[in-house]
């Protein structure tokens, strides 16, 4: 993210910051911490250094500019130095593997996963929520980013400090995953191709 | 009448394929001209448009069931506290 100017704030201008641009994205910094972490209470740890760093960094916040994607960076980044380091979650994705697959042209040859319509309005919720749980996290945090918080490309790559075609094959490459995801309970559920 | 100008177009002119298309509908980077031009395209390509209203039912799938979870009031408690007392 680029430098910012540090700015001079006073105790009241701090205090209506953090009351009236921070906090109300507290639902939405929860929501990410918590499909970070995958548990409530490192959720709401991180997400109090998030809001502490914040305020302690508050100075290096423009007022008025997009307070969500400040928050989010911050969160994301104190996940990745406070929580990914103690997990043994083995995290790194072969990027280099990824970017050459999405810059051949397999990609638009690519066959869809066996996955209908019909067969996703069934399914009540925690399959969506466990497909979403159970991809590698750093394919979590685009769908996270893009499809619930509404992030742009543009934003992404800030808060994720990844160029913006990274990001997007990053995001289609999670898409697909999912779709695998959601496939493999579809059949579980008997759908399968001769009853669609 | 003269054909619309794509509005997909790339700037050494050439095409973006479908899956250029959808993907950037899919993740909401579009114009308004690019939304109308893809919708349009969407009544005579039964791929795109299977693909297209697959993604967007995943997507809202996703918004409806993964944004819940109430914040743990103390949370906001803890927070509202530890912030006046660095200002007072």
């Amino acid at each position: 993210m680029e430098e910012v100017q540090r700015q001079k704030y006073s105790d009241k201008e701090k205090q209506d910051i953090f009351n009236g641009e921070f906090m109300p994205h507290i639902r939405s910094m929860y929501n990410f911490g918590f499909r970070l972490t995958l548990d409530r209470d490192d959720a709401k740890d991180l997400v109090q250094d998030t809001y502490l760093k914040a305020y302690r960094f508050i100075e290096s916040f423009q007022k008025g500019t997009n307070a969500k994607a400040w928050l989010f960076r911050i969160l994301k980044n104190s996940f990745i130095n406070d929580y990914r380091k103690k997990s043994k979650e083995p995290s790194k994705v072969d990027y280099q593997e990824v970017e050459a697959y999405y810059n051949s042209e397999e990609v638009d040859r690519q066959i869809t996963p066996d996955l209908r319509v019909e067969s996703l309005k069934d399914m009540i919720g925690d399959e969506i929520s466990n497909a979403l749980n159970s991809l590698d996290v750093d394919f979590r945090t685009v769908i996270i980013l893009s499809d619930l918080e509404e992030f742009k490309y543009e934003e992404m790559a800030k808060i994720l400090d990844i160029p913006i075609g990274t990001v997007r094959s990053r995001l289609h490459r999670a898409r697909n995953l999912l779709k695998e995801k959601l496939s493999e309970y579809a059949k579980s559920m008997g759908y399968n191709k001769s009853n669609v | 009448m003269s054909k619309p100008t794509n509005p997909f177009l790339k700037p050494d002119g050439t095409k973006c394929s479908c899956m250029e298309m959808l993907q950037q509908m899919v993740d909401s980077e579009v114009t308004t001209d690019q939304r109308e031009y893809f919708k349009q395209h969407l009544d005579h390509c039964m791929p795109c448009y299977k693909t297209y209203d697959l993604e967007m039912t995943i997507k809202e799938l996703l918004k409806s069931k993964c944004c819940g979870g109430d914040v743990p009031s103390d949370l906001i408690q803890e927070l509202q506290t530890q912030i006046n007392q660095k200002i007072s």
